[in-house]
């Protein structure tokens, strides 16, 4: 698959997606970004904004299987990934897979859920296999979880972990349409299309050609430098609680490297790494308590502070 | 606190262990509640480690200092002065432990450290205080190699390192001691202002003493040019004593004496001559010893009236001097009047019985010296003994002495001698100083111990100055020419005090060998190391580099290390500075130049996103800073090959900013 040819598909899937999702092109397109880099999505906003109808959306236009579950404080852990169940019949039990047997699997509204069950989705996202009964099965390929969550100060919820955040390779905001996209939203009155009957945009084979071009991609000393920089000084005492994991080096970046194959280059620039640093840095960043900020204030600090180039 | 900030635990055991091992050499010094400080101290931070107990608050902390200070004020009487200020460092150092919690506070600890190593140095510079604290240091690099170490658990590997580093910094410790300036203190204090003065004293009052307490330390050592004289000449002359009050005899003081009288009168010097240099370990005091009659060979020592040399200088540590003698010259030929009636003075009405007995003498004496020989006899006829546990002695101790105990030890025979001479009219002084000394044979050295220390008189003799006379020769002739062991050999009294000495055990040949190996050891490291002043170094590189003036070399010396220290420091700089790459430097000096010409330039800004401003505020170069950009984003970010840095650089140098 040629590059242009690979930059169109995304292209199109972009817009394609857009077509549900009214004037959020840029999270979009980072959500995709997250998915072709292979990595899970946390989409963190108030309810009603969209957040179903995009990783929905994302699901059609990849033209992947697509479940949805919607995360109780009753749900328990074979909710998701399965149960055995005697068979009468034949003396035996028969494994029935659970909804996380898909490609893309939708964790709605996941910090209602307790810990216990928050947990049965670690093994599945980080070795794309479940254990069940003794007995591990493999999960379809690729296999995405796209989680959502309610900003945490509503009540009843369970705040994911630092270590669960950790495995997340992005999360976003969508945030309030601009006025534009709203009256349109409007002016459909909810009658516009559905994600589920968008046109698949993308195959398996655009698929493996985005994942083949990212780990093609240069990057050159200058910006692992910039990289290194922008890491240690995650690091240095001060603003900082928690800086970035070398885990979280990496995920900049394969995110990087995937935001530069999807604008058609062959070479990682820092204007990549500062478009993905704040969905990929800011929920494992942790604040000290006299910073006064959150982690967005801190990627805001990283991408003011730290020099692209030293001089 | 992040975890990356604490003090490893590995790092905190070696800090721990160089604590106990600084504090031990101050260990006999300081108060006993020090130590206990220092052990609660290691308690808290092992149970704070341990979370067990909670971190000092300020107001604790406050507390504790206060009760410290209190403690060290009670304990000497006083904060100022060298034993306080280290005993307050001590302090600080233990409460220090405490209140570590940091990295930071590590290395404040580790540093500290150091500092307080140097402070043994001014009680000792013995060569085990040397090798010990050697190694002391290893162990504090260890520490500091250890803070930058992961490993939680105990290991030994900081130690390897430390050594290597401590090897490789070896040759330059070596230049800096032959070539670092010696410049003098700004100011002198006497530091050691609580240090028992040890050696002699300057008085002496022979009645009192019950038992005279036998040091086995050494006063000096000296070696000779030439051979080594007899141990019945070496009499080392320290302090002449010409004045008895109230039963004490003490020298006279400087201004004690009419201005014509504050200077030797100048010596013929004739005669055999001695050469010799002396070593002499602290005393906090002023005199120093030699034989008579003795010229300094140095600057900063002084020759006094009564023919005895003295340091201005208070000796707080180890001094060298060079000393040329004439044992057979006579001194004090000219006896002035004022001098005279100084040196007959007798206090009124003490010693009737000796005071009689003295001019019962003289009388049935043809001339003085016929009178001396009498007196000598008297001691030596008269069953008068030696020991060194007098009985004490009465109101008129003379009197006590010559005709009721007739037992004591080389003062009082001096004395009793000096007041008889006294009596009869002929000038007599007593001399305090040193008498014998043990020849090393490993290196020719004369070893004088505080053991060896001795009082005899002058006597003033018409025609022949003033004559040494020895009345205790008189009554035990081995104490002069064998030393004080064979002279109490029968008494046991001999180092009663000090069961530990190896001086005690010379008779096992390889103790005596080994002491005596030790002690050539320490003259070589006193005369090579510790005595390696500026003069010394002036004349050393003199040798080298041809006569220079001392003034010169230190300027020399401090400008050249300045120069070689800013070479160094400028290397560091440019070294430390990413501009060795010439793309990053071409950029920096694009980007200095953009800002110089109004482009706003933020840290996070890529190089393109900076040309792009600049083409917006420079239309008229947008073209160029177009073409700029793509070769710095093709240089810096694309794969190797895909620009060229030359014509970048002749870009840059044809690229003009104007506004229109």
């Amino acid at each position: 698959m040629s590059a242009s040819g690979l930059q169109g598909a995304i292209d199109a899937a972009v817009d394609e997606v857009a077509t549900v999702l009214l004037g959020k092109e840029p999270e979009i397109r980072l959500a995709l970004c997250c998915l072709l880099a292979r990595g899970h999505l946390l989409i963190e906003d108030l309810p009603g904004m969209g957040k179903t109808t995009l990783s929905h959306a994302l699901a059609s236009v990849l033209g992947l299987s697509y479940n949805r579950v919607q995360f109780t404080s009753d749900l328990l852990p074979a909710d998701i990934l399965g149960v055995a169940i005697y068979q009468p019949g034949d003396n035996s039990f028969r494994f029935h897979a659970g909804p996380v047997f898909t490609q893309v699997l939708l964790a709605d509204e996941i910090n209602r859920s307790t810990p216990r069950t928050q947990s049965a989705l670690l093994e599945a996202m980080a070795e794309h296999q479940v254990t069940v009964e003794g007995e591990t099965r493999p999960l379809p390929e690729p296999f995405f979880v796209i989680a959502t969550q309610n900003p945490l100060d509503q009540s009843g919820t369970y705040p994911l972990p630092e270590s669960q955040l950790d495995r997340f390779l992005m999360r976003i905001e969508l945030g309030y349409p601009d006025p534009g996209a709203e009256r349109e939203l409007l002016r459909r009155g909810g009658s516009g299309r559905e994600a589920d009957v968008l046109r698949q945009r993308m195959g398996p084979a655009e698929l493996t050609g985005v994942q083949t071009a990212a780990t093609a991609v240069h990057c050159s000393p200058a910006l692992l430098d910039y990289l290194q920089r922008l890491v240690a000084r995650t690091r240095e005492p001060g603003e900082f609680a928690v800086g970035l994991s070398p885990r979280g080096a990496l995920a900049l970046l394969a995110a990087g490297k995937t935001w530069a194959v999807m604008h058609g280059r062959d070479h990682v620039l820092p204007e990549d790494l500062q478009a993905v640093l704040g969905p990929v840095a800011a929920h494992r960043l942790v604040a000290a308590d006299s910073f006064g900020g959150d982690g967005r204030a801190l990627v805001a600090l990283l991408q003011r502070e730290v020099d692209v180039v030293p001089g | 606190m992040k975890a990356a900030q604490q003090i490893p635990r590995n790092a905190l055991a070696w800090i721990i262990l160089c604590q106990v091992l600084l504090l031990a050499p101050h260990g006999l010094r300081v108060p006993a509640w020090l130590l206990l400080l220092y052990l609660a101290a290691f308690g808290w931070r092992v149970q704070l480690y341990r979370n067990r107990l909670p971190a000092p608050t300020r107001w604790l902390k406050l507390v504790l200092i206060g009760a410290a200070m209190a403690g060290i004020g009670w304990s000497y009487g006083s904060l100022i002065g060298l034993e306080p200020t280290v005993a307050l460092l001590l302090a600080a150092y233990a409460l220090k432990l405490v209140e570590s919690v940091s990295r930071k506070d590590a290395y404040v600890l580790i540093f500290l450290g150091f500092f307080l190593l140097i402070t043994e140095f001014l009680f000792s510079q013995d060569l085990l205080i040397v090798v010990y604290a050697s190694f002391v240091a290893w162990l504090l690099t260890a520490a500091l190699v250890a803070l930058h170490r992961t490993g939680e658990g105990f290991e030994l590997a900081p130690l390897r390192v430390a050594g290597v580093m401590l090897a490789q910094a070896f040759p330059l410790m070596l230049v800096l001691f032959f070539l670092f300036p010696r410049i003098g203190p700004l100011w002198n204090v006497p530091i050691r202002a609580h240090a028992a003065q040890t050696g002699m004293s300057d008085f002496l009052r022979p009645g009192d003493v019950a038992r005279l307490t036998q040091s086995t330390e050494v006063a000096f050592r000296a070696r000779f040019a030439g051979e080594v004289p007899q141990a019945r000449d070496l009499y080392w002359r320290g302090l002449v004593m010409s004045v008895l009050e109230d039963d004490t005899w003490r020298s006279l003081r400087f201004f004690e004496a009419p201005p014509a009288q504050r200077r030797p009168a100048p010596v013929e010097a004739v005669g055999a001559v001695l050469d010799y240099s002396v070593i002499i370990e602290p005393t906090q005091q002023h005199w120093l010893y030699a034989l008579r009659y003795a010229e300094p060979q140095e600057s900063g020592v002084m020759a006094l009236a009564d023919y005895t040399l003295y340091s201005p200088a208070t000796l707080e540590s180890e001094r060298r001097y060079s000393v040329r003698s004439w044992p057979g010259a006579a001194i004090g030929l000219e006896l002035d009047t004022w001098r005279r009636r100084l040196e007959t003075r007798l206090p009124e009405g003490e010693n009737p019985r000796a005071l009689a007995l003295a001019r019962q003498l003289r009388a049935a004496a043809d001339d003085d010296e016929a009178f001396i020989a009498r007196v000598l006899a008297l001691f030596r006829e008269q069953p008068f003994r030696y020991t060194l546990q007098p009985p004490l002695l009465g109101d008129d101790p003379v009197d006590d002495f010559l005709f009721g105990t007739r037992a004591g030890f080389c003062e009082h025979y001096a004395n009793a001698f000096a007041v008889l001479m006294r009596a009869a009219g002929v000038p007599a002084r007593i001399v305090a100083g040193y008498q014998g000394g043990e020849i090393n044979p490993m290196n020719g050295t004369v070893i004088v111990h505080q053991f060896d220390a001795h009082a005899w008189n002058e006597v003033w003799l018409e025609g022949q100055g003033w004559m040494r006379v020895d009345p205790t020769a008189a009554v035990s002739p081995a104490r002069v020419e064998f030393g004080l062991e064979t002279a109490v050999q029968g008494e046991g009294s001999f180092l009663a005090g000090s069961p530990l000495s190896p001086l005690r055990y010379r008779a096992v040949s390889w103790v005596n060998t080994l002491r005596l190996r030790y002690d050539a050891l320490t003259y070589r490291w006193q005369s090579w190391v510790v005595g390696f002043d500026s003069e010394r170094q002036v004349e050393l590189l003199g040798k080298w580099f041809g006569r220079i003036d001392a003034k010169r070399f230190v300027a020399v010396l401090l400008g050249s290390f300045g120069v070689v220290l800013a070479a160094v420091a400028l290397a560091l700089l440019v070294r430390a500075g990413p501009r060795r790459d010439p793309l990053l430097r071409a950029w920096a000096r694009l980007r200095a130049r953009l800002v110089r010409a109004g482009v706003p330039v933020h840290a996070g800004d890529s190089p393109a996103t900076v040309l792009a401003r600049a083409q917006q505020r420079y239309p008229a170069a947008a073209a160029d800073l177009g073409v700029l950009a793509e070769e710095f984003t093709a240089l810096l970010y694309r794969p190797v090959g895909s620009g060229d840095l030359r014509r970048l650089q002749q870009r840059l140098r044809r690229l003009r900013l104007s506004s229109q």
